[in-house]
Parts: C-alpha cells; sequence; structure tokens
C-alpha cells in the first residue's frame, strides 16, 4: 500500500510538470521564433541549421521555425521576452548586437537579462558596397567625398540599432564626417537594390548578401567591418587595414536562446546538443553553399560576448 | 425609407468619425514627432473624410447602405454570441479542437432547418460535427504540424 | 535552340513525378485559408534539401505557381482570398458561385490563370535582361507613389460611394500604422496587447473577408432547406475555353496589366489582380455587370496574378534581388543548393535555370487541368447547407489566423476585425480598400521616410517626390483616378434614384 502511495505521488509529480518531465525533454517538437521574415538571412541559416535535429543522436525530436517579423526584429524579442512559455519548447533565435543595441535605445521590453543563450552559429560581418560602376575604389574615396560635401554622401542599411547601423555610426567616428545613413524596411534585400538601382550613393550590408552581388557583378566590396579579412572575400580589406579605427562590435552574431526562468536541466541538455548539430557535416555543407559564414560558440564563450558587446554598445550610443 | 436606417447611419459614421479624431489626436501629440509623420498625414485624410461623411448622415443624403432591420439582428445575434465566446475564450481555454467542435455543433443546431424533434437530424449534426473534428485535425495537426493550444482537452 | 535542349529534364519520370508533387500540393496549400503562397513555399524548403538543385526547384517552382491559383478555390467558394493576389477574384468570382455558377467561375478562372501565368513565364525566359533594367527604375519616391496609387484606385473601385472607398483606404492606412514603427521602432496606437507586434496581414484578410460571409449567413435565420438550395448548374469544360477566348479583351489586359505590375520590386504581386480588375471594369462595355457575377472580372483578375508569377522572378534572377517576400523563400532555396542567382545564371548553370523555367511552365498546365478537376468536385460544395457553410468558414477562419504564427492575438485580432467590417459593410464602407490600405500602408510609409531622408540630403523634398516624368505620371493617374470616379458618380446621381440604388445593392448582396 505504501509503495503505491509513492508510485502515486510520483506519477503526480510527473503529471505537474517538474523534475520528471526535464529527463524526458523533448517529448514533442520544438518552435524556433526567427524575429525576421521567411527568406531573410536569419530565417535561412536557422532552418539549415536546425534541419537534423530530429536525429537520434541530436535532439529526437523536429524543430519548426516560426517567423515573428517586423520592426527591426523588435516585433518577434518582445514576444519572446513577454509571451513565450518558458519551457523548453520555444526557443529564439537572437542576432548580435541587434536586440542590445535596441533594448540600450529604449522602448522595447527586453535586455541581454532577459534571455540565456544556448549556443551561436554564424557570424556575419557587416561590409561597405558601391554599385559596380561608382567612382569609389577605396573607403578613402568614400571619406573624402564626404568631407568636402558633409552630410551629403547617402549610403543605405538595413534598419536603425542594427549591426548596419552600428558599423555606420563606427566609421563616422573613425573618420569624423558626417554621412546620411538612409535605413531601409526591407532589410539587407532592400537596402541592397537602393545601391544597385543608385537611389544612394554606397551601403553597409551584410557580407553573405554583397559577396553573391559582386558575383553577379552588380557592386563593389571596398571594406570588411571586422578585425581580419573573411575567407569568403580574402582580397578585401578591413577597415582598419585601411586606417580607421574600427573593431568587430558591428559583425552580426547569430545563435539560439531560450527566455529567461527556463528549467536549468533543459537549458543544460541544449548547451551540450546544439553545438554538435551545428557541427554535423551536412549542416556545414549547406552552409558553405549558401554563402553563410560559421561561427560556433558555446553557451559559456556567448554569455562573454554578450556582456562585452553590452559595453561596447553602450559606449558607443551614449553619444546619440 | 423609414428613420431606423437613418439613425443608424449617424451612429456608424459617428463612430468612424470618433475613431478618426482620436487617431488625429493621437498621432499630432505623441512623440517622437518623426515616427508620427506619416500617421499625421493620413489621420488629416481620415478625419475631413469621415467628417463629411457623418455630415451627410445627419442631413439625411446617405445613399449607399441599407443598414440592419430587426429581422436580421434576432437572426444574428445567437449565432454571434456564440462564435464570439468560442474566439475569444473557449478557444483558448478548453482547447482548440473540442472548442471548435462544440462552437460547429451549435451553430449548426441553431442555423440548420431540419426539425429539432426528429432523433435523425440530431444523428447527422452529431455526424457533421465529428467530421469536421476529423479534417481540421487531419489539415492542421497532421499536415501542416501547428500546435494549438490544448489546455483542458485538446 | 538552348532554351529547347532541357526541356527534356522535366519530363524524367522521377522529376514529373515532383512536378505532379508540387503542383497538387501547391493547390492544396493555397486553397487553405491563412496559408500565403510565401508560407507554403517556406514549408517545401526542407523537402528540398535530399533532391538535386534541379528537382528542389521543380517541387518549388510548381508549387509557386499552383498556390497563387489555388488560393482562387477559397476565394470563389468561401470568400476568403488566400493571399492579397487573390482579392479581386472574390469580387465577381464569389457571386458567381452563389448564383450557382461555382463550377464555372472555377473553371474560367484556371483557364485564365493558365494563359497569363504560361505568358508571364515566356517574358521571364525571354527578355529578362531587359526587363531587369525597367524593374530597377522605381525608387522610393515612385514606390510611395504607387502605394498610393493602389489605395486610391481601390478606394475609387467601389463605384457606390468614392468617399466611404477612400475612407476606408484611410481606416486600413492607419490600421496598418499600428504596432511598432518599422524603421525608427517607436510604438503607436497600441491600445491592446494583441496588437502589439502590430496587425499581421493574413490573418487581417481572412477575418475582413471571412467573418462578415458567416455573419451574413447567420442573418438569413433559420430557412427551410428547399429554399436555400442554390441551383447547381454542371458546366462542361468546352464552353469555359470558349468563354475565356471570347472574353479575350478581359484576358489580354488582365495578362498584359500583371505581367506588367509584377516586375515592380515590393508592391507589383499584391495589387496585379485588383489593377487589372479596375483596368478592365473601365474598358469594359458592360462595366455595370462589374461586381455582380460578371465572368470578366474572374477572368482579368486571375489572368493577372499568375501572369504576375513569372515577372516577379525577374529582379531575383537577373539582380539578386528578391522583388517579393516569395520570391526571397525561393532565394533561400536556390541557396541552400549552392546556386547564387545573378545576371549569369543562365550560362553558369544552365541546366539549374531552364530546368526552373520550364517546370514552371509545366507547372501552370498541370494546374490548370487539376484545376478543372477540382473545379467539377466544386459544384458539391455549393449544396453544402448554409448552416454547414458558415461553422466551417468561421472553423477554418481561427485555425488558418492562429497557424499564421502560433499567436492568439492573431485570432482576436481576425475576429475584432470580421466583426467590425460586417457592420461598416452594412453601412456602405468596403473590405477592399481597407485591406489595400493594410497591405501598401506600410510600403507607403517606409518609402516616403526614406525618399525624404535622401532629399534631405541631397536636393529639397519638392524636387525629389513631384519631379521626373515617373513621379508625375503617378501623380496624374492618381488624381485621374479620383477625378474620374466622382465625375461617375455625379453623372449616374442624376438618372439613377435612391430606390434603384438600394435594389442594386440589394441583389448584390
Amino acid at each position: 500500500m505504501k509503495k503505491l502511495l509513492v508510485a502515486a505521488s510520483i506519477a503526480m509529480m510527473g503529471l505537474t510538470g517538474t523534475a520528471a518531465a526535464d529527463e524526458n525533454y523533448p517529448e514533442r517538437p520544438i518552435m524556433l521564433m526567427v524575429s525576421y521574415g521567411a527568406g531573410g538571412a536569419t530565417d535561412f541559416q536557422a532552418r539549415i541549421v536546425t534541419m537534423t535535429a530530429g536525429n537520434e543522436d541530436a535532439l529526437g525530436m523536429p524543430i519548426a521555425i516560426i517567423n515573428k517579423p517586423g520592426a527591426g526584429g523588435r516585433v518577434g524579442w518582445n514576444w519572446f521576452a513577454t509571451q513565450a512559455d518558458a519551457d523548453g519548447y520555444t526557443l529564439g533565435a537572437y542576432n548580435i548586437p541587434h536586440f542590445i543595441a535596441q533594448s540600450i535605445e529604449g522602448g522595447v521590453e527586453y535586455g541581454a537579462d532577459s534571455f540565456e543563450p544556448i549556443a551561436n552559429w554564424g557570424a556575419d560581418p557587416a561590409v561597405f558596397v558601391v554599385a559596380a560602376d561608382s567612382e569609389f575604389n577605396s573607403m578613402a574615396d568614400v571619406v573624402d567625398y564626404a568631407k568636402e560635401n558633409p552630410g551629403r554622401l547617402t549610403f543605405s542599411g538595413a534598419g536603425l540599432f542594427v549591426g548596419h547601423h552600428i558599423a555606420a555610426l563606427q566609421l563616422e567616428k573613425a573618420a569624423g564626417v558626417k554621412l546620411a545613413y538612409i535605413p531601409n524596411n526591407q532589410g539587407g534585400a532592400g537596402a541592397m537594390k537602393a545601391v544597385i538601382a543608385g537611389e544612394v550613393l554606397g551601403g553597409v550590408n551584410n557580407l553573405s548578401d554583397a559577396f553573391r552581388a559582386r558575383e553577379a557583378g552588380n557592386v563593389k566590396i571596398l571594406g570588411v567591418f571586422d578585425l581580419e579579412r573573411n575567407d569568403f572575400l580574402p582580397d578585401v580589406p578591413t577597415l582598419r587595414e585601411q586606417g580607421f579605427d574600427i573593431d568587430n562590435a558591428s559583425v552580426n552574431f547569430r545563435g539560439v536562446m531560450v527566455p529567461k526562468g527556463t528549467p536549468q536541466p533543459v537549458i543544460d541538455k541544449l548547451a551540450e546538443v546544439l553545438p554538435t548539430m551545428f557541427e554535423n557535416g551536412r549542416v556545414q555543407g549547406r552552409m558553405k553553399a549558401g554563402g553563410s559564414p560559421m561561427h560556433i560558440m558555446t553557451r559559456a564563450e556567448v554569455i562573454e560576448m554578450w556582456k562585452a558587446r553590452e559595453v561596447t554598445l553602450k559606449e558607443l550610443l551614449a553619444g546619440l | 425609407m423609414t428613420s431606423l436606417p437613418r439613425t443608424q447611419h449617424v451612429i456608424a459614421s459617428g463612430l468612424v468619425a470618433a475613431v478618426g479624431i482620436w487617431v488625429a489626436y493621437l498621432s499630432f501629440t505623441q512623440e517622437p514627432a518623426d515616427a508620427f509623420l506619416f500617421p499625421r498625414m493620413i489621420s488629416s485624410v481620415f478625419v475631413v473624410l469621415a467628417l463629411f461623411t457623418f455630415g451627410k448622415a445627419v442631413l439625411g443624403h446617405t445613399k449607399v447602405g441599407n443598414g440592419l432591420d430587426r429581422q436580421s439582428m434576432a437572426n444574428i445575434a445567437p449565432g454571434l454570441i456564440v462564435a464570439l465566446i468560442f474566439v475569444f475564450w473557449a478557444a483558448k481555454s478548453l482547447g482548440f479542437y473540442t472548442a471548435s467542435t462544440i462552437a460547429f455543433f451549435v451553430l449548426l443546431s441553431l442555423y440548420d432547418p431540419a426539425p429539432h424533434g426528429a432523433a435523425s437530424s440530431w444523428i447527422k449534426r452529431i455526424a457533421i460535427s465529428a467530421g469536421f473534428l476529423v479534417v481540421m485535425y487531419g489539415l492542421f495537426a497532421k499536415l501542416l504540424n501547428v500546435f494549438t493550444p490544448r489546455e483542458i482537452f485538446f | 535552340m538552348e532554351f529547347l535542349l532541357y526541356f527534356g529534364d522535366v519530363f524524367t519520370p522521377f522529376n514529373f513525378g515532383l512536378l505532379l508533387i508540387g503542383t497538387i500540393g501547391g493547390l492544396i496549400l493555397g486553397a487553405t485559408p491563412g496559408l500565403s503562397p510565401t508560407m507554403a513555399v517556406a514549408l517545401l524548403i526542407p523537402f528540398t534539401f535530399r533532391l538535386e538543385p534541379a528537382q528542389g526547384l521543380i517541387l518549388l517552382g510548381a508549387a509557386y505557381t499552383s498556390t497563387v491559383a489555388g488560393g482562387a478555390v477559397s476565394a470563389i467558394l468561401l470568400k476568403i482570398p488566400g493571399a492579397p493576389a487573390n482579392i479581386a477574384t472574390t469580387l465577381d468570382g464569389h457571386t458567381m458561385a452563389q448564383q450557382g455558377h461555382g463550377a464555372r467561375a472555377l473553371q474560367l478562372s484556371f483557364l485564365a490563370s493558365a494563359v497569363g501565368g504560361v505568358f508571364g513565364v515566356l517574358l521571364l525566359i525571354f527578355l529578362t535582361p531587359v526587363l531587369a533594367q525597367w524593374a530597377l527604375a522605381f525608387g522610393p519616391s515612385h514606390l510611395f507613389w504607387l502605394a498610393i496609387l493602389g489605395v486610391t484606385v481601390i478606394g475609387s473601385l467601389d463605384s457606390s460611394s468614392v468617399v466611404k472607398g477612400l475612407l476606408s483606404g484611410c481606416i486600413g492606412l492607419w490600421l496598418a500604422t499600428i504596432g511598432f514603427d518599422d524603421i525608427l521602432g517607436a510604438q503607436r496606437f497600441i491600445f491592446h496587447s494583441s496588437v502589439s507586434g502590430g496587425i499581421n496581414v493574413i490573418p487581417a484578410l481572412i477575418g475582413l473577408f471571412a467573418i462578415p460571409q458567416v455573419i451574413t449567413m447567420f442573418a438569413k435565420g433559420r430557412r427551410r432547406l428547399n429554399a436555400e438550395v442554390l441551383a447547381v448548374e454542371r458546366h462542361p469544360i468546352h464552353k469555359a475555353f470558349r468563354e475565356v477566348f471570347r472574353r479575350s479583351r478581359a484576358l489580354s489586359i488582365g495578362t498584359l496589366t500583371g505581367s506588367i505590375i509584377g516586375l515592380i520590386p515590393g508592391v507589383g504581386g499584391q495589387i496585379a489582380g485588383l489593377v487589372a480588375y479596375d483596368q478592365a471594369r473601365k474598358m469594359s462595355p458592360e462595366r455595370d455587370k462589374f461586381g455582380t457575377g460578371h465572368s470578366e472580372g474572374v477572368i482579368a483578375a486571375e489572368s493577372a496574378n499568375n501572369a504576375m508569377v513569372g515577372p516577379s522572378l525577374v529582379p531575383l534572377l537577373t539582380l539578386s534581388i528578391p522583388g517579393s517576400p516569395t520570391a526571397a523563400v525561393l532565394l533561400g532555396g536556390l541557396l541552400i543548393h549552392g546556386i547564387f542567382p545573378g545576371s549569369d545564371l543562365f550560362d553558369t548553370n544552365p541546366d539549374v535555370a531552364w530546368t526552373f523555367s520550364h517546370s514552371m511552365l509545366g507547372g501552370q498546365i498541370q494546374m490548370c487541368i487539376f484545376g478543372l478537376y477540382v473545379a467539377g468536385l466544386a459544384a458539391k460544395v455549393a449544396q453544402v447547407p448554409i448552416a454547414v457553410m458558415g461553422a466551417v468558414v468561421l472553423g477554418l477562419a481561427v485555425f488558418g489566423s492562429y497557424s499564421v504564427q502560433n499567436s492568439m492575438g492573431d485570432v482576436y485580432v481576425m475576429a475584432a476585425l470580421g466583426t467590425g467590417m460586417y457592420f461598416l459593410e452594412r453601412f456602405g464602407f468596403s473590405a477592399a480598400p481597407l485591406v489595400l490600405g493594410l497591405i501598401l500602408g506600410p510600403i507607403a510609409e517606409a518609402n516616403f521616410i526614406q525618399g525624404s531622408m535622401i532629399a534631405n540630403a541631397t536636393s529639397s523634398m519638392g524636387a525629389y517626390f513631384l519631379t521626373g516624368t515617373l513621379n508625375i505620371v503617378l501623380i496624374a493617374i492618381v488624381v485621374l483616378s479620383i477625378g474620374y470616379s466622382v465625375w461617375m458618380e455625379l453623372r449616374h446621381r442624376r438618372f439613377i434614384t435612391k430606390d434603384d440604388a438600394a435594389r442594386k445593392k440589394e441583389a448584390l448582396s
């Protein structure tokens, strides 16, 4: 009789969903929220890196992508911070520096401490592009033009308080000039169209998109906003090589996170499994084919990176 | 024409005008001004058109739209109440499939002209509701993999 | 000829099987409320992981063409447009279904879709490099005026009242500003937590079109069955063939308008059907019949929205710029297989590029064949008692709007907008301009802000928005379309009395 009671109470604990449930996690398909539209770079990469989740050696359950686009990612991350269930079945994709910069700027309901990072899968540096027939051939040409025409050098990027905008601010600060940054509401693709069509004189864009546009013969790439040259573009110098003191604060890091309050065993399990999923040979092959640079980081490394970014961005945005 | 549609037109266009004025008020008072530039443009046009429509309704010059007669209102009320309870409360707290099947069955009982006295028509209603449940479950849960709220039942 | 060289590839048994799966899957997904073509193609992308590049694209190309046409099924039978592209189809198509001509409306829509679609794909194949430059000519100021044009054309389309049409457009534009401002990130008009992320277009579309429909069915009350059964007329296919080609004016207006408008990045796909419908109406000697179940309306709208499919891929395939959300998803599908679209795509990867365009041609034709088969079955749907129909539409609307983003807020927005729209419709407002305002509002606003930023940095606002041939042409069309409609309305009033207008309205509802 006593045994039966013990068994019943264990069963009850299982039903109320505490310790017992965590051990069996995951028991049903998982959802990954992407705060950009279907077809965007983040969405596209998220679909590839999660495609092996259903394998037995990974999570054993598929991950489905849910898009919540709008206002440079604010719509999705607001939802994720305030309404998503912290049960381990709702994951979110993060973009650094975007959401940290937005939380510093204010008007949103999240900050770096609203989320728990799991693992990082990619790092896409910003680059400076001009149309193929442009008279600019180096960053020095661009800055010279801006010095002669203060505030009249128009250049596009994927919105305000996203990686591109941070790169633009860094360029203004390092070169000591005033530029006219034109944010686009259709992300990197829209900003690239503005450059190719000649609506603006130049643009900051994602390395992966710019690489493709250059292959198609539409643009020239003048510089990379990163510490080192990139494997996809070994011939393009960094901004630092061209004499501008700019670090990698604008590099777009992409990875997976969960809302604060998710049970620790679930976080541990995800943090252990996800990096191995990203290392899967098929995933790597698809990412390379798509021109998307990978950069796998564990949970501990991502926590460090978030902290460091928050300090740099606060400094950079303080002047605005 | 009776005066019922005319009164209804005044109420309807008055509500639209009130929304317009509210939108315009917010657009011109809220900060940051840059973000409200476009709403200001729209709401100005909105208010002008809405007041014009309201004026026409008050003078009884409205030409289009028949309003609602008493018979339609009586017909709509029960179905609309069931539908609103389903959407705003039952779907979330009972689970999508349970709630929609119940709502489906109730609506069928309310509007299906088959006699309420005969047992055969009730069997038919239950069978159609069950069929509806199966099709919805197959389409959304199995084919499209949508995870709907399940709460109390499923 | 290179064009023909790769035709055989489409007809190997495996590829042909994929084409079949893509087409049938696309028709089913397209007809499901809540699934836009964009989502349907995104859902299929994981299935292409294991396929060869060309095979994956056969699947995606066929699915894209047939989801756009599949949307017509629910637009005609249930008055739920599957996507913004199908809004114009509901105007005459659903009325035809109510009159018992559902099968005929579907047959016409699939035949018109196939004609428009094939023409569009041929344009894509033969004129891509020429068209690419044309597509780029639209900058922020032009896109701003084009979006405004979209709203005013549709606003004045509802010929019963220009003022109320434009007012509906304004309501839609306002609804589009709710939520976060797309560029500056400021919060606007958030009066309830359901709209904190803004109003999502697909649930709004479902609510605005489907819910008034459900309530109208309630309004008919509990009547005897025999009084309500629609006279269902079986419609032989050869008659539909003859009718489509007899209506060659509507067909060619639809096809041409759709092809041209489809090229414009960002705006085209959404308004092609409506603009073609409006043009066909203005040029038709029987313009009074539009909106009362006139076949020209269905033909123009559906030929246009499938004609736009091919050209909408021109900016993608030549410049690597996705012109529409669906094109962006297709770009993802290409990239996964390591194919970078660009002006040299047809040289570097001819097998992929040609197979892709051929699969779209094949898809159009298969879509037509299966669509006609569906149309035969559709006659049965019209026989479903209205009580069952109302309850089914309500259930589909709730599930469909939830499944877009797994969000309960979307369901509330859908129901609230839909209920409000029913009452507005009773007082002469219409849903189409409201939806267009909602769709084009963000495009108009973002381009206005970008344009004014560029203008402030380079020249002046006036010079940027009001000069230049393209700007002036677009402004002229805006002014003329409003002026023409006001004039028509005033002229009409002289010899149509109030009672006539009421009777005409009654016949429509």
